[in-house]
């Protein structure tokens, strides 16, 4: 099958001042066709980072196995970019370069790179921005360079671990919006984790939840919501409403 | 009498120049006012004047750019080959938390040990020689090169290495592209110590082993009672030094790390 | 930290010696090294021993000591007062700095001669030594941790009826603390070092001397030992008293990441 496929995934960690085993992430089960949009809801310590940093390949599951494309997940790779919370930005290069570095990093030559590099600055809107280095660069800038950079290598899923976190409302909203756009122009595939509940009914079509720890899935839920989705139309409408209200309310009361 | 003063001395803080160069001139006003109020005898408390003096006549005599020549060849020398060892070195350890682990008290312990109690058995080794001098001015710059760079890499946020990973970076490229361009910062401040070390330990070793030098320069003159060339000497590691750190160490951390955003003014 | 995982850190300080001792061992062996070039570790246990027991050992350890405890106490207390006011006025501060930064680098070492001929030879000299290289460390960073608190501590603090001295003592010392700490920490590192330099050159007793006088005879494995002590002692002092002590004032307020 094409896309992701979680299967029974569990996450160990030895807790040498508990003094025993703790479970992040017990068996859970998932699967995300091609293009779609799938937001990890759940509280802080549910384990939907670990299970972000499984499917990254930057840790080893303790147990399951997850497969993209087909092909079961041994490590990092390009085929699975991700998004950080913190940006992750590298500080000694310029935007066109941080954007470029996937591409640099299969050998692309500099003028086809840098020509790719511009195409994706500007559909994230930094145009003219390009040789600026990271810190010259307010929060809500840098993390477009950081979708930005994952887009242009073209990755089979996109990976974003709570990337709007570290910005402000009010840039979220607009970022959210850019992603929205974004999204519906290209249709990567995209494994989104939150601990906003709006954020995850605005942008995704799928919201799954997690219990806290350990995480399991507790209920996935559709998010039918029409597109484009723009604050100002949903903000007022019943039926996010009544999503949001729904997805809370599995995230806030304990499981049966 | 107050107000004046003050307002003048309001001037110094705004203009960076004469906020460098003002105190200075004060000193040494100061200083030539001691002088020739003898508060200490002249003998050994020679003033401004003397000192010039004397910085004239060994540069005429072609004494002082000899030995400063000496002295910064030396440095040079022991400080490159300090760098080519130590940076690689300390890169290496700081891969693998566990080779840090492991190499760490040996660094600690031999830093301790300090280049100078080296000295009785290099000087068995190798007696009064260049040899000697090079290993010493070594092993001093080594350590905090060693250390600093290790600690560089170890400090790169591991989620920039994650990014290379997933942008699909090889273990060599994310080494040169991430690791070591992350750890310039550590890098450079251990040159910075090392070569404050490394200055210190070729006037030590200058004092005890050489032959010519700013260091033997010095000592000769305390063995010949010459408080003016002591003084003068000192002046001129003083500024040499100034020289260095002005020139050469702020420069490249301003065209690297300050351009990155990565340390605001350095000190 | 339990007991436990206090015994594996030991454990793993420890093992990298033990394999030094352990190659160094070897190498004596297979290279069939003379004992005018270098000792093995058996002679310089030999030596330790013997030296002990004469008590000549412990004179020059003390001696050692002595000179770091004085200096580095006369210049913690001129520097910290000194550091506290250049921080908080900034006309001595345009003053002094650059001729606090020209004076810091000349190296104790390059003092040595004009030192000697001030204060003689021995005790005098070599505090001088230890004292200006604890100084300009401990100095430099009070000052960087006077001015690193944030003017809305001051203010807060004005606010709530401090004077200006009360201010100073608890405020600015307390916040300034972990930088002082890390500062002494760093200059007895220095002061450590000049006073082997210094005791080489202007003294007839102390672990500096001890090496010197061991080159005159040949005696590596004295040098050896020496230059093992040398190290050893430091290493203890450090971690066993200054780390704990940084630690506890830089984590306790959670100022500062961990202490190295």
């Amino acid at each position: 099958m094409d896309g992701l496929v979680i299967r029974d995934l569990s996450k160990t960690y030895y807790d040498i001042y508990a003094g025993e085993h703790v479970a992040a992430v017990e068996g859970v089960s998932l699967e995300i066709g091609v293009g779609e949009f799938v937001a990890i809801l759940g509280p802080s310590g549910c384990g939907k980072t670990t299970l972000l940093n499984m499917v990254a390949g930057f840790i080893p599951p303790t147990h399951g196995e997850i497969l993209l494309n087909g092909r079961r997940i041994l490590g990092p790779g390009p085929d699975r970019g991700v998004v950080f919370q913190s940006f992750a930005l590298f500080p000694w290069k310029t935007v066109l370069d941080n954007v470029g570095f996937g591409l640099k990093m299969r050998g692309v030559p500099r003028e086809e790179r840098d020509r790719v590099a511009r195409e994706y600055i500007a559909l994230v809107g930094l145009e003219g921005f390009e040789h600026r280095y990271p810190h010259e660069l307010s929060g809500g800038m840098q993390q477009r360079v950081g979708v930005a950079r994952v887009l242009a290598n073209h990755p089979d899923l996109m990976l974003m671990d709570e990337p709007f976190a570290s910005v402000d409302a009010q840039t979220r909203m607009t970022l959210q919006e850019e992603l929205t756009r974004i999204w519906e122009a290209r249709q990567p595939t995209i494994l989104f984790v939150t601990h906003d509940v709006e954020e995850a009914v605005f942008l995704a079509n799928r919201v799954t939840v997690l219990t806290p720890r350990p995480g399991r899935v507790r209920e996935t839920v559709a998010v039918d919501l029409p597109r484009p989705r723009t604050w100002r139309h949903l903000i007022e409408d019943p039926v996010f409403k009544g999503l949001v209200a729904r997805v809370l309310a599995l995230v806030r009361t304990p499981a049966a | 009498m107050k107000r004046p003063v003050l307002r003048a001395l309001r001037w110094f803080p705004g203009h960076p120049a004469l906020a460098g160069a003002g105190p200075f001139v004060l000193l040494v006003a100061v200083w030539a006012l001691v002088v020739e109020l003898e508060i200490y005898p002249r003998a050994f408390f020679p003033g401004p004047l003397d000192v010039l003096r004397v910085f004239g006549s060994l540069v005429y005599k072609g004494i002082l750019p000899t030995y400063l020549q000496d002295s910064v060849t030396r440095l040079a020398v022991g400080a490159a080959a300090g760098m080519v060892v130590g940076i690689p070195l300390g890169l290496l350890i700081g891969l693998h938390p566990a080779s840090y682990r492991f190499f760490w008290p040996l660094i600690i312990f031999f830093q301790a040990i300090g280049d100078i109690a080296w000295l009785p058995i290099l000087l068995i080794w190798f007696g009064f020689t260049l040899t000697t001098m090079t290993f010493v001015i070594v092993y001093t710059v080594i350590f905090p090169m060693i250390f600093n760079a290790a600690l560089g890499v170890r400090t790169v946020p591991v989620e920039m290495v994650r990014a290379a990973q997933s942008l699909g970076a090889s273990r060599w490229r994310i080494l040169a592209e991430v690791l070591i361009p992350g750890a310039l910062p550590n890098i450079i401040t251990g040159l910075r110590n090392g070569l404050g070390y490394g200055w210190r330990a070729l006037i030590a070793a200058e004092i005890i082993v050489g032959t010519s030098g700013i260091g033997f320069m010095m000592f000769d003159a305390r063995r010949s009672g010459s408080v003016v060339e002591m003084i003068l000497g000192m002046i001129v590691l003083g500024i040499l030094w100034y020289v260095v750190d002005a020139g050469i160490l702020r420069p490249a951390e301003r065209v690297t790390i300050e351009r990155w955003g990565l340390v605001r003014q350095a000190p | 930290m339990t007991a436990r995982s206090r015994l594996g850190a030991a454990v793993w300080f420890a093992a990298p010696f033990v394999v030094l001792v352990l190659a160094w061992s070897a190498a004596v062996e297979l290279y069939d090294v003379p004992l005018r070039v270098f000792p093995r570790p058996a002679d310089v246990i030999q030596a330790l021993a013997q030296q002990a027991r004469t008590g000549a050992l412990g004179n020059h350890i003390w001696q050692s000591l002595r000179r770091v405890l004085v200096g580095t106490t006369l210049a913690v207390v001129t520097s910290i007062p000194l550091g506290v006011v250049i921080s908080t006025n900034r006309y001595v501060a345009a003053l002094s700095a650059p001729v606090l930064r020209f004076f810091s680098v000349l190296a104790g070492i390059a003092w040595i001669p004009l030192a000697t001929l001030w204060f003689g030879y021995g005790f005098g000299a070599i505090t001088f030594i230890i004292f200006n290289a604890v100084f300009f460390i401990v100095l430099y960073n009070t000052i960087l941790g006077v001015t690193g608190i944030p003017q809305a501590l001051r203010d807060a603090a004005r606010s709530l009826g401090a004077s200006r001295g009360q201010v100073v003592t608890e405020v600015l010392l307390p916040g300034a603390l972990p930088n002082i700490v890390t500062g002494i920490r760093t200059g007895m590192g220095f002061a450590w070092r000049g006073l082997i330099a210094a005791e080489i050159i202007a003294t007839n007793a102390g672990l500096g001397y001890m090496l010197f006088l061991a080159r005159d005879f040949y005696r590596t494995e004295v040098i050896v030992l020496g230059m093992i002590l040398i190290g050893a002692i430091w290493v203890l002092i450090d971690r066993l008293i200054l780390v704990p002590i940084e630690r506890r004032t830089v984590e306790r307020w959670g100022l500062a990441r961990s202490a190295g």
